[in-house]
């Protein structure tokens, strides 16, 4: 999976699992927790969402909230953060 | 384990045989930090020669912000090592809401007044201002750790048992977290004390994802292995929340005999950790989980035996604790009786709610809830069960519980009001509600919580737990909470609780009926307003548990007529 389709993927996830509200419009630049689209306890699931479509292991103690704001910036977190797995 | 014969935690550390092994602290697989008593106690000989550097002298206050881990751990022991005060604060991760952190921070550092606020390298630079530094107060990154001289003396300091030896921070989950200061003998009391109580032997070996701020982490993970020189395997609550299994992998890995976890995880681990991973866990090694910070609930327990019985769970295991930071640590411990297993009684919900009273009736007849025990008092440790007025209640009575014991603190640091207030002739009112039955104690909530419907006493959890039990309501995602009510002249009992599907939404009719159906049922009380909302409305906590006072307010935030109009 590209970058491009990793983000879309991340979007779909977001909206289906997490938000479930019919209409609501989010692009891999949308703020999540600061807008209160989704409160930060979803965040862990999200992580863990974000893992499997990079296929990275990301410590999630090196994170803050700011960096988990967008879509965009989840990846770039993962890919500055995360290490490549070993086993899923 | 032998009595201990030291007057302070730090002549405890330094007697520890230089090869034997303390921390085991896992971030991955490829990633895991060991060091040995005498590493450790060399780390922090050389830490506290940069202490002094940094002109911390005994008394002064030291703040640790760090990650979980060796370093913080370190860090702690020298402080202590030169007669400084350190105290752990919780450091920012991705689930804690910015605002509530920086006030936290803020907040605690003012009170404290250190000389010293140390944060690791990776602290975010936008938080750092809200560290209040008083005078001559001095903020360090990521202190040097090798680099302090090996042949530096440590300070004499007086073998005074009565020095304040740490400070701890009570987990209030509302206002600021009050500074518990804690001296070198209560908190060696407190250890003799449940070392005791749950037979801790040379053969222990500690597991434990619990935060070093809190105290079930920093007494039962890290100054109880510290002191009798036992091995402990830990790991970050975040990295624990991320991968639940890695708590049962690791325990299995180091073959584990005691933890200390609050209610919540054993339902967590049942509901979060796949099927396909179970097999890989073997829980033969462990001696105690110990259920502690929570009020005990049977279902949670029942529902972890169900999910890892194959792996080695049993009941026996499953052991609980009434804890407290004012205590230094517990106050009760279970398995101390001949059963070897904490009460368990049925009583009627009626009774409960109506008189206040615990009355057993038979085992699963109607209109009865069972509860679990916190255990019994350890020695040196005193619980009674009071009226409001401060009257002792009889057995069997709800009321709060006041403690008292040889590990009891002295006072909230500097704040003399709060310690005033919690503290009434040597006797610390809780804020917690319980009753005591055959000399056990049953915890049922905070006072706080509480919800009184025309003089009956309902308990948040009871009705949550009900309302869960409905097929549509997704289990552990409902909310209840009392609400004046004008017209009646006392509180309301208001539920909202999320559907397990967005399409049950079109079913809501028939879902409040039959919850309020159930409600009445069980506790003879009706509930006055029923919310049902999709899926992930319920506000929860960095814990993943319902928090009841904010979704309270988004509920009210929501519903005008909520707002008392």
């Amino acid at each position: 999976m590209d970058e491009a389709a990793q983000a879309q993927e991340l979007v779909r996830y977001i909206l289906q699992e997490i938000i479930h509200r019919p209409g609501t419009e989010l692009t891999p630049d949308s703020p999540l927790v600061s807008s209160g689209l989704i409160d930060s306890f979803a965040l862990v699931d999200i992580l863990v969402k974000v893992e499997d479509v990079t296929n990275l292991r990301i410590p999630a103690g090196k994170i803050q909230a700011k960096d988990m704001d967008t879509v965009n910036l989840m990846l770039a977190t993962a890919k500055r953060v995360g290490k490549p797995r070993k086993s899923k | 384990m032998n009595p201990l014969h030291c007057n302070t935690l730090t002549e405890a550390m330094l007697a520890a045989p230089p090869d034997q092994p303390f921390i085991t602290m896992w971030h991955d697989e490829d990633e895991v930090d060991v060091v040995t008593f005498g590493e450790f106690v060399q780390m922090a000989r050389c830490q506290a020669a940069d202490f002094v550097a940094h002109g911390v002298t005994p008394g002064d206050r030291v703040i640790l912000v760090m990650p979980q881990g060796i370093r913080v751990m370190v860090s702690f022991a020298a402080a202590m090592l030169v007669g400084a005060v350190p105290a752990i604060m919780a450091y920012p991760n991705f689930k804690i809401e910015p605002k509530k952190y920086r006030f936290g921070l803020s907040g605690v550092s003012k009170n404290l007044k250190a000389r010293l606020i140390v944060v690791d390298d990776q602290f975010p630079d936008d938080l750092l201002s809200y560290v209040e530094c008083s005078g001559d107060a001095k903020i360090v990154r990521n202190v040097v750790m090798q680099g302090g001289s090996s042949d530096w003396e440590l300070p004499e300091l007086p073998s005074d048992p009565d020095r304040i030896a740490f400070i701890q921070h009570s987990a209030g989950t509302t206002g600021l977290q009050k500074g518990v200061a804690l001296s070198h003998a209560a908190v060696l009391a407190q250890l003799e004390h449940l070392s005791a109580a749950i037979r801790l032997t040379s053969e222990d070996r500690i597991y434990s994802w619990l935060p070093l701020y809190h105290d079930m982490g920093l007494i039962a993970c890290f100054m109880l292995p510290l002191v009798y020189h036992l091995p402990v395997v830990m790991q970050s609550p975040t990295d624990w929340v991320m991968r639940p299994g890695s708590m049962l992998s690791l325990i299995t890995q180091y073959r584990c005999t005691l933890s200390w976890i609050p209610n919540f995880t054993l339902q967590f681990l049942a509901r979060r950790v796949s099927v396909k991973e179970r097999p890989n866990f073997d829980l033969s090694s462990v001696r105690m989980l110990i259920n502690c910070s929570e009020p005990v609930r049977e279902q949670s327990i029942k529902e972890f035996l169900t999910a890892f019985a194959a792996n080695g769970a049993r009941i026996e295991m499953l052991q609980s604790s009434y804890a407290l930071a004012e205590n230094v640590f517990a106050v009760t411990q279970s398995g101390l009786d001949p059963s070897g297993l904490p009460g368990r009684v049925w009583v009627s919900a009626r009774r409960l709610t109506d008189a206040h009273i615990a009355e057993p009736v038979e085992a699963g007849s109607n209109e009865s809830i069972c509860l679990v025990s916190s255990g019994r008092c350890i020695a040196g440790n005193r619980a009674r069960i009071v009226s409001p007025e401060g009257v002792e209640l009889p057995e069997g009575h709800v009321g709060e519980v006041a403690i008292q014991s040889d590990s009891l603190f002295e006072g909230y640091y500097n704040r003399p009001d709060l310690t005033a207030k919690a503290k009434k002739e040597g006797w610390y009112w809780s804020g917690d509600l319980g009753f005591c039955l055959d000399e056990e104690l049953y915890v049922i909530g905070r006072k706080s919580d509480l919800i009184i419907v025309a003089g009956k006493n309902l308990y948040p959890q009871d009705i949550e737990e009900i309302v869960c039990s409905h097929p549509r309501i997704h289990d552990g995602r409902a909310v209840a909470f009392g609400l004046f009510n004008p017209d009646l002249g006392t509180d309301e009992i208001v539920v909202v609780a999320e559907v397990e599907h967005e399409s049950d939404i079109q079913h809501t009719a028939s879902i409040e009926d039959a919850v309020r159906n159930a409600v009445v049922a069980e506790l003879g009380v009706a509930v006055g307003a029923v919310y049902l909302r999709p899926p992930k409305w319920i506000v929860k906590s960095t814990a993943g548990k319902p928090a009841r006072s904010t979704t309270r307010e988004k509920l009210i935030a929501e519903q005008p007529e909520l707002r008392g109009a």
